[in-house]
């Protein structure tokens, strides 16, 4: 009986798929990367009031372009301080909440949109099928940078605006992705048997479809993400994103553009924290793809 | 500091060493290379508002009168002499042999067809206040016209010598605005040998220019460029591909000072930044029409940091709606100093304890308008950021929908307070205070001709703006103007770039 049941029990005993899982993530170094300087953004984010030296609108003419401590400045203002004297190292601060809110928010309006049009498609087919996929070129033919700046110039900037803009605008690759999972799942044996056992099709959408494309749905969230922060960035970049005085990193290197030829550091900071931001959240994405996916790795 | 210093040097020389180039303009080719930050919407200098317009006008055009930049004194320029024949009528004895550029030659009809094209207010020039104190224009003979006045201005000689530059009639009645912008005709020192809309001017120097109070052109050549990026510019100056910058912000200016290759000179300017709020109400219920918060507003803003640490060079703290050295603008007024607290009771007292929501407004100079709503918030008034195109705003202005905006005004460097207060307080367009008590004043120094009436209405009605706190004057404007050394200039407080009078060292 032992003979019997040795190999079964050392099949049960091996490392269950959530712990290969786990292994697999934690011997990710982009994920892992990625992951500890979203969360640490997030956290600077939440307690930014509590972590930032001084009120990030606190204007002081006198006190203007300070250097930061690495370029012969103090540790009053350890990144110095911008054109109207305010504290660099506080607005950074403050800049990461607006990009990770419309980030986030973006991120998930558009999810929303584009996964509950990309299911369908892939589900019912024909006719709804044909009307998601015009949608889809539809919105793929415009571009998304262009149509943003226009809305935005029309409807003024403001955090809602661009937050709105971007949410219905970056829905496209969740939709299309989405659509195509769908496709693929709802063909498996296990959807036709809830078919077959008469469960109603909200009960199959929710139960059998979501589970097994919410990997690819993660990989999306984290790139749209990535993308909408860029966005925002950018259009603040051109004045029609966040208005001042609200903190936000596009606009930082933005109001230090004009200087930048004698003081560098006015872009470089704001310029590169944006760049690390974006750079992990795509290595989140890519390594939570790498984990949950791996026979789909390249 | 010795090592930001490095690193600024190091980012200099980078950039130096990365759009190094052959030199395209120097005093070899005799090109002078210049920049201009905005673009114009027509050359025709009746047709934009635009400093950059002025410029392009006194380099192309001359008027009947000319203003010596140095001693403020009025010559002859296209006309030898004048006189008043009476309160309404100004006689000219125009000066003989002058031709324009396309070889046409000067005479009382140019005059004439000019001062009653531009007089028509169907014919839109652009700022009706330059020339819409002028009825008519009547030839006596071929060098000897009159100029008809609406009523009595005593500011004539001064619009003469500034904006009211004379046009070829044959010419102008052939091709009118639009074609006058892009090829432009006219007598001055330098003659327009190419416009493409956007990108540049080419001005060559006129050879047979007449024996003007201008003085005679000496550089053969001038390269105007619209670059509307300063670090652009810096970089093509780095690169010797431009000689002269203007407008060049104080920060960049201080910098570029430390180089030895380049001149740096600061002239002040007739310019006047203030706040506009909507006293009239035109906007709609808001709060700038009780004068409570007008005045804490006036009260929020340190202008003296904001000249200090923003404009500086010669800019100087201003209460009244013009520049102090315009013509009846007396600066006894009531003068309001940086009280936060004061401001934050005030407003209490008005009913806004928590203050208030407001859209803000601006157009140019973004650090400036960034800085005064930091003032603005600090004391609780938030602002809706938003910064237009000059002539958008305007336009918003002109419908009455801008509760409050930073502004601006430079006086087409007229040297009379009409061409500011009376531009802003009586009843047009712009007026957003609709005020009739400074309205009747207006009028009275307006049209005086007894220069110490002039001077007691304008006291008055300078008092009472400031008293009602109808704006927040807030300081005057200087310009830095950058050059290679090869290049020799003293700016005019005026703010004009006067090519006749530059050189080569």
């Amino acid at each position: 009986m032992t003979d019997i049941a040795d190999p079964l029990s050392a099949e049960i005993q091996g490392p269950s798929p959530r712990q290969m899982l786990k292994s697999r993530a934690l011997s990710h170094k982009g994920l892992i990367f990625g992951l500890s300087v979203v969360l640490l953004l997030v956290v600077v984010a939440l307690f930014a009031p509590l972590l930032a030296p001084h009120d990030p609108y606190a204007q002081s003419l006198m006190n203007r372009m300070v250097p930061p401590v690495f370029m012969g400045g103090t540790w009053e203002h350890p990144l110095g301080t911008d054109h109207l004297g305010r504290d660099y190292l506080s607005r950074l601060l403050y800049g990461a909440r607006v990009s990770l809110m419309i980030g986030a928010i973006a991120a998930l309006i558009s999810g929303v949109i584009g996964t509950a049009m990309g299911v369908a498609a892939g589900y019912f087919g024909g006719k709804v099928d044909a009307v998601v996929t015009f949608l889809i070129n539809v919105r793929l033919a415009m571009p998304v940078v262009l149509v943003a700046l226009a809305v935005v110039a029309i409807l003024g900037g403001s955090l809602t605006v661009v937050i709105c803009v971007l949410g219905l605008l970056l829905w496209d690759r969740f939709a299309v992705v989405m659509r195509a999972s769908t496709l693929q799942i709802s063909r498996r044996d296990y959807v036709a048997a809830a078919q077959v056992i008469g469960a109603s099709t909200p009960r199959i959408l929710l139960t059998e479809i979501m589970p097994n494309v919410f990997n690819n749905l993660i990989v999306i969230v984290t790139l749209e993400m990535a993308h909408a922060i860029l966005l925002e960035a950018a259009l603040s970049f051109l004045g029609l994103g966040v208005q001042p005085p609200t903190p936000s990193w596009g606009l930082m290197v933005s109001e230090g553009k004009n200087m930048m030829l004698f003081e560098p550091w006015l872009v470089l900071i704001p310029g590169a924290v944006l760049f690390v931001l974006v750079l992990a959240i795509n290595l989140m994405g890519d390594g939570l793809r790498d984990v949950t996916a791996p026979e789909g790795r390249s | 500091m010795p090592v930001k210093k490095t690193t600024s040097t190091l980012a200099v020389a980078a950039l130096m060493a990365s759009v190094a180039m052959p030199a395209l303009a120097d005093k070899a080719s005799g090109t002078l290379n210049v920049a201009f930050t905005k673009e114009l919407e027509n050359v025709d200098s009746y047709f934009n508002s635009a400093r950059e317009g002025v410029v392009l006008q006194r380099a192309i055009w001359d008027g009947l009168i000319y203003r010596d930049p140095e001693t403020n004194e009025y010559v002859g320029n296209l006309a030898t002499s004048w006189e008043w024949i009476d309160d309404t009528t100004l006689e000219f004895k125009l000066r003989e042999g002058v031709t324009f550029h396309n070889g046409e030659a000067f005479n009382a009809d140019d005059v004439v067809y000019t001062v009653d094209y531009v007089a028509k207010e169907e014919n839109g020039v652009k700022t009706q206040r330059n020339v819409n104190w002028m009825k008519s224009a009547e030839k006596i003979d071929d060098y000897t016209v009159r100029i008809h006045l609406k009523e009595k201005f005593p500011a004539a000689i001064e619009f003469l010598s500034g904006p009211v530059s004379i046009y070829p009639n044959e010419y102008y009645a052939e091709v009118g605005p639009s074609g006058m912008g892009l090829k432009p005709v006219g007598t001055g020192p330098y003659k327009v040998t190419e416009v493409v809309p956007g990108q540049h001017f080419v001005l060559e120097a006129n050879e047979t220019y007449y024996d003007s109070p201008k003085g005679q052109p000496e550089i053969a050549k001038v390269d105007i460029r619209t670059i509307p990026d300063v670090n652009t510019q810096m970089a093509e100056l780095f690169s010797g591909s431009l000689d002269l910058i203007w407008q060049v912000p104080a920060d960049q200016a201080n910098k570029l000072a430390q180089m030895d290759q380049f001149t740096v000179a600061n002239e002040s300017t007739m310019r006047v930044g203030y706040l506009q709020m909507d006293a009239a109400g035109r906007s709609g219920e808001n709060p700038f029409t009780n004068k409570l918060v007008r005045e804490a507003v006036n009260y929020a803003i340190n202008r003296q940091e904001l000249v200090d640490a923003l404009l500086q060079g010669k800019s100087k703290v201003v209460y009244t709606p013009c520049f102090p050295s315009q013509f009846g603008c007396v600066q006894d007024v009531t003068e309001y100093e940086y009280d936060p607290e004061k401001a934050k009771a005030l407003l209490a007292e008005a009913g806004y304890p928590d203050g208030f929501t407001i859209d803000f407004y601006a157009y140019r100079d973004r650090q400036y308008a960034e800085a005064i709503t930091s003032y603005l918030n600090a004391v609780g008034i938030k602002t809706n950021f938003n910064m237009l195109q000059y002539s958008a705003l305007r336009e918003l202005n002109m419908k009455g929908e801008v509760p409050l905006a930073f502004q601006t005004w430079g006086s087409y460097s007229i040297n009379d307070a009409s061409a500011m207060v009376s531009q802003f307080f009586k009843h047009g367009s712009l007026d957003t205070t609709r005020d009739d008590q400074v309205l009747e004043w207006l009028d009275v120094a307006d049209s005086s001709t007894n220069p110490d009436e002039r001077i007691e209405y304008y006291t008055k009605a300078l008092q009472r703006i400031a008293d009602e706190a109808f704006w927040a004057p807030m300081f005057t404007y200087n310009t830095n103007y950058v050059f290679t050394t090869e290049v020799a200039y003293t700016p005019t407080p005026d703010e004009v770039l006067r090519f006749v009078d530059m050189s080569w060292n």
